[in-house]
């Protein structure tokens, strides 16, 4: 968790960086700021109400002001922003590497970044740490939770980084996490979901049933959905060395009706335990999945 | 299992699958390849999946060149067997002789082929199979032994030669024929060389004299393929004998015709089978004859002559697997007037004296044909200078004796049919009867009797006889014959190991008739005289009906001196002196020959065709030939003097085949394989060996309609 984390000072990097940062402010700064606020009161920047000072309290935080005009020593008091633990959990395995064959739509890597980037950077800005966790069939790349503003140029760079790479090993993966993870906290996990494991329920119920609050943003290619393609094709995996020749006419309206079961059974196990669940294609603007993320924050009790 | 081929060269056409794998190159796609996140999905899926909306290419490929490919197998004419032809093939050229069993036998149907047709498509099977550069030669293997094909080296020669022969009428003669093949062999330079024998095994066609009768000792493999096994039709009956005989002992012309019909079921009888007579190609008569298993039953089947008219006949029988056999020919010439000769031992000057003055009252009683018996007289010293050839019927009429030696002439013309009478008298030497006659007389003569005129005559002993001459003499006819008187009779005394009858007696049981066969003739004797010297018969009522009937009765083996009946490939003979006119015959199938003629002697020897051939004289002409010549027409002004027939030899037609041990046993130390025909062309039976032409033009055609289904699908 603690783990050192380096810099790659590659020119090039940089400027993704940048750019990333750059997209990543500009969506967050545009939509509502403020709405992530703790309901618990501590020293903070907004004043909250006067408490009678008492031995033991820090006399910094006497109000002289009220001394002068009551003759009592009151003590300010401010609401507290929490110290809220964010661990994102990112899918860098191959089948996030596809690219759709639309040279106009984003890629699913590329939403799945700037989708992360962005949520790093409102937890950052409300003072929460973050941390980010890149996995395939293990966790590849742990950078750890930090709260400062200047931990979000190493995830910036991390996310640059990464290439999605090997087998989806969710299961696992949870189940270390699981491990790691102390106290309240929440856990996002930004993934296609492709696997073929069918043990995820129990894993996520496990963190369920700690006190995390979970948040699964489910991406998938337009062409993941729908397969669009054409004539006789190899399909090659992204993630091993299989690969399946076949003409999608012949199979496409039930690829369609089993790729829409995943996503309603992943929305159906999401609701029973209590996670929040948001599919988003990468044809939808990626806007709509923090403004849902956003809402979400402002009414906690709104699932 | 073999496939072989009798138009290969169409096999070419299957480099006409180029075209569509050409199109296939030029228009396909080239293959995606798309790496994909979802593969497993993918293939969960097309796994559920069934459905195919597009066909694969490849198989569309597949499905064209197929049809290319089966429509030259199916223009080279393929023939498929399970028992590969190429069992005989060699790597190294060789010479080959087939020897195709054309015997009629072979004309056995079976599923609307021949053995012998089948026969044919083995040879040319194996021909396919043989190595190029090989030769090969075709030889009957029925009794004419000829040669179908000079060696050649060109299959299609034998195809051509082959297809158009058919199974001849001939028995089977592999002696023959491999007599043929030997010296067609020898010559040969090439190392290998084969004789194939195609056959159906009949067992006449084996000559038990081998390797004798072969005089050369068979050196190279000799291949047996036998056809015998593909019998599935059965030739079940054959008509084996056909006998004519006109009724002359009444003036109403019935044409009585004998027949025999074999049963050739080793184990089934045969009821009803079907008999009919054609006359000219008109059914005439017909009926059914039961014949039990393995044996044979005659019918008598009669009609009423209504002309005069030469007589073209067939005796048919139900058709069954070999028709050939179900034909049996006969001819008959029923105007044919009885040519008799009578010798008078006792001529007069003053006519009614005349020993034979009241038997040419009796024969000839108006001068005219009306009894079909035509008189010669003649004396014995004339005798020597005829032709008793031309004679049915000699009367020998109270004959003291013959001229020296004639008694020889007389018992040859006996035993070539010719009928004789004879009557006694005063004049008879009777030790020249008892020693020189022997051969022709069964009887010696042993006294005469002579009654007194007190005495009672000597009578016929009356009663009703079942004897063809006597059946008619009923009622009156027969109260009439008693009054007849005998003053003198001959008593007799059998030879020994003689056969005779007595049809009539005298009432003190002296016979007044002896009859007896000698040869193919009958000899008939008159124990009394036939003028009224010894009774009062001659000018009795019943005699002029007595007389003529034993007459035409006596001649019933009329034209039996000529060899009336004849089997395929004998040659016909018939003596011509050189005053008679010149001689044409006329065969079944129109053709008119001039027979050669070498000292009198006329040979026929194109007897290859059944049927009934017609004998015409040219009265106009007297000249002979010594080779035979074939003519366009017969000369104008040609009468019809007889016919002859020739059939078929049923002995073709009996089930009994040659096994392979009898073979071995016959033509020891040859080199002998034994293959069956029926194995070899089994394909009809498992579809048409019949060519599978017909069954692969289908399966073209389906994949056609199912490439025209999918694209359309597509």
């Amino acid at each position: 968790m603690d783990k050192k984390i380096t810099l790659d000072h590659n020119l090039e990097v940089f400027s993704r960086i940048a750019s990333l940062k750059i997209h990543t402010t500009k969506l967050v700064e545009g939509l509502l700021s403020g709405h992530h606020r703790s309901q618990n009161k501590g020293s903070s920047v907004e004043f909250a109400d006067y408490k009678d000072y008492s031995p033991g309290d820090e006399t910094k935080h006497i109000d002289w002001k009220v001394v002068g005009k009551t003759d009592k020593h009151q003590i300010k008091q401010f609401e507290q922003s929490t110290n809220l633990k964010a661990t994102i959990l990112l899918d860098a395995s191959g089948s996030m590497g596809y690219e759709s064959t639309n040279p106009k739509a984003i890629k699913k890597m590329d939403y799945a970044r700037t989708l992360v980037a962005a949520l790093s950077y409102l937890f950052l800005k409300q003072s929460d740490s973050v941390g980010l966790y890149l996995f395939n069939e293990t966790i590849t790349t742990p950078v750890p939770a930090r709260s400062k503003p200047t931990h979000f140029k190493y995830i910036l760079h991390e996310l640059v980084m990464l290439t999605p790479q090997g087998a989806t090993k969710l299961e696992s993966v949870i189940e270390s996490l699981a491990k790691q993870l102390f106290g309240r906290g929440i856990i996002v996990l930004v993934s296609d979901l492709l696997t073929k494991e069918t043990g995820i329920e129990k894993k996520l119920n496990l963190l369920a049933t700690r006190g995390m609050e979970v948040i699964i943003f489910h991406i998938l290619d337009s062409d993941e959905v729908s397969l669009p393609f054409e004539g006789d094709i190899v399909f090659e995996s992204l993630e091993d060395d299989s690969s399946i020749g076949l003409n999608p006419d012949d199979i496409r309206e039930t690829y369609q009706r089993e790729i829409q079961k995943k996503i309603k059974y992943y929305r159906s196990l999401c609701s029973n335990l209590g996670i929040d669940y948001i599919f988003l294609e990468t044809s939808t603007p990626l806007e709509q999945g923090l403004t849902y993320y956003l809402s979400r924050r402002k009414n906690p009790g709104k699932r | 299992m073999s496939l072989n081929f009798l138009s290969p060269l169409y096999l070419f056409g299957i480099l006409g699958i180029v075209a569509p794998i050409l199109i296939h190159l030029l228009t396909r796609q080239k293959k995606k390849y798309l790496r994909f996140s979802a593969v497993y999905l993918l293939m969960e899926v097309k796994n559920r999946c069934t459905k195919r909306s597009t066909p694969n290419r490849f198989f569309l490929l597949f499905i064209r060149c197929m049809a290319i490919i089966l429509l030259s197998i199916a223009m080279s004419n393929p023939i498929f067997s399970f028992n590969t032809s190429n069992n005989f093939a060699t790597n190294n050229p060789s010479a080959n002789v087939f020897i195709v069993d054309d015997s009629y036998s072979m004309g056995t149907q079976v599923n609307q082929e021949t053995y012998y047709s089948s026969a044919v498509k083995t040879v040319l099977e194996i021909i396919q199979s043989l190595p190029n550069a090989s030769i090969y030669t075709v030889v009957s293997g029925s009794s004419s032994g000829r040669i179908l094909q000079e060696w050649t080296d060109a299959p299609g020669k034998i195809k051509k030669i082959l297809e158009t022969s058919q199974p001849s009428v001939r028995t089977t003669d592999i002696g023959l024929a491999i007599k043929q093949a030997l010296r067609l062999l020898e010559p040969v330079s090439k190392k290998n060389k084969h004789i194939y024998i195609l056959t159906d095994r009949d067992r006449n066609g084996w000559d038990k004299n081998y390797p004798s009768a072969l005089e050369t000792k068979i050196q190279h493999p000799l291949h047996i393929i036998d056809f015998s096994e593909m019998r599935s039709g059965v030739n079940q009956a054959a008509v084996t004998r056909s006998e004519v005989q006109q009724e002359f002992l009444n003036n109403h012309h019935i044409v009585k015709v004998k027949i025999k019909v074999a049963n050739l079921l080793e184990s089934k009888l045969i009821n009803k089978l079907n008999v009919s007579l054609w006359i000219d190609g008109k059914k005439k008569i017909g009926g059914t004859i039961d014949i039990d298993a393995d044996s044979s039953a005659e019918k008598e089947l009669s009609f009423p002559l209504q002309s005069n008219d030469f007589l073209n006949g067939e005796i048919r029988i139900e058709n069954d697997s070999l028709i050939t056999d179900n034909i049996r020919f006969f001819s008959h010439q029923p105007d044919q007037t009885i040519k008799t000769l009578v010798v008078d031992g006792d001529p007069n000057t003053v006519e009614h004296l005349s020993e034979t003055f009241y038997l040419e009252r009796a024969l000839n009683p108006f001068d005219s044909s009306h009894s079909n018996i035509e008189l010669t007289f003649s004396t014995p010293g004339e005798l020597s200078r005829l032709n008793l050839s031309d004679y049915s019927v000699m009367i020998l009429c109270n004959l003291q004796d013959l001229p020296y030696g004639y008694e020889q002439e007389l018992e040859k013309y006996s035993l070539s049919g010719g009928a004789l009478f004879i009557t006694l008298g005063d004049q008879i030497n009777t030790k020249f009867y008892n020693e020189k006659l022997g051969g022709i007389l069964p009887v010696f003569l042993k006294a005469i009797h002579t009654t007194t005129k007190n005495k009672e005559p000597f009578r016929f002993l009356i009663q009703p006889s079942k004897h063809p001459v006597l059946n008619i003499f009923k009622g009156k006819a027969l109260q009439e014959m008693k009054s007849i008187t005998f003053d003198t009779i001959y008593s007799i005394e059998a030879r020994e190991g003689t056969n005779y009858t007595t049809p009539i007696t005298f009432k003190n049981e002296f016979p007044a008739i002896i009859e007896s066969i000698n040869g193919k003739g009958k000899v008939i004797l008159f124990t009394s005289s036939i003028d009224r010297d010894w009774n009062n018969f001659p000018i009795q009522p019943t005699f002029l009906p007595w007389i003529q009937r034993w007459i035409k009765y006596s001649a019933r083996g009329l034209d039996s001196h000529l060899k009336k009946n004849l089997l395929i490939g004998e040659p016909f003979y018939l003596q011509k002196s050189s005053e008679k006119p010149t001689v044409y015959i006329t065969s079944p199938n129109g053709k008119v020959t001039y027979p050669s003629s070498i000292n009198g002697k006329i040979e026929f020897q194109d007897t290859d065709t059944p049927g009934v051939y017609k004998i015409y004289q040219d009265p106009n002409n007297f000249s002979t030939r010594e080779t035979s010549t074939i003519l366009p027409q017969l000369p104008y002004g040609a009468e019809l003097i007889g016919s002859f027939n020739v059939n078929i030899d049923p002995i073709e037609s009996i089930p009994g085949k040659i096994s392979n041990d009898e073979i071995k046993s016959l033509l020891p130390e040859t080199n002998i394989t034994f293959s069956s025909g029926y194995q070899k062309l089994n394909v009809k039976k498992t579809g048409e060996s019949r060519a599978i032409s017909t069954f692969i033009l289908i399966l073209m055609g389906i994949m056609l309609l199912f490439e025209g289904w999918l694209v359309r699908k597509e």
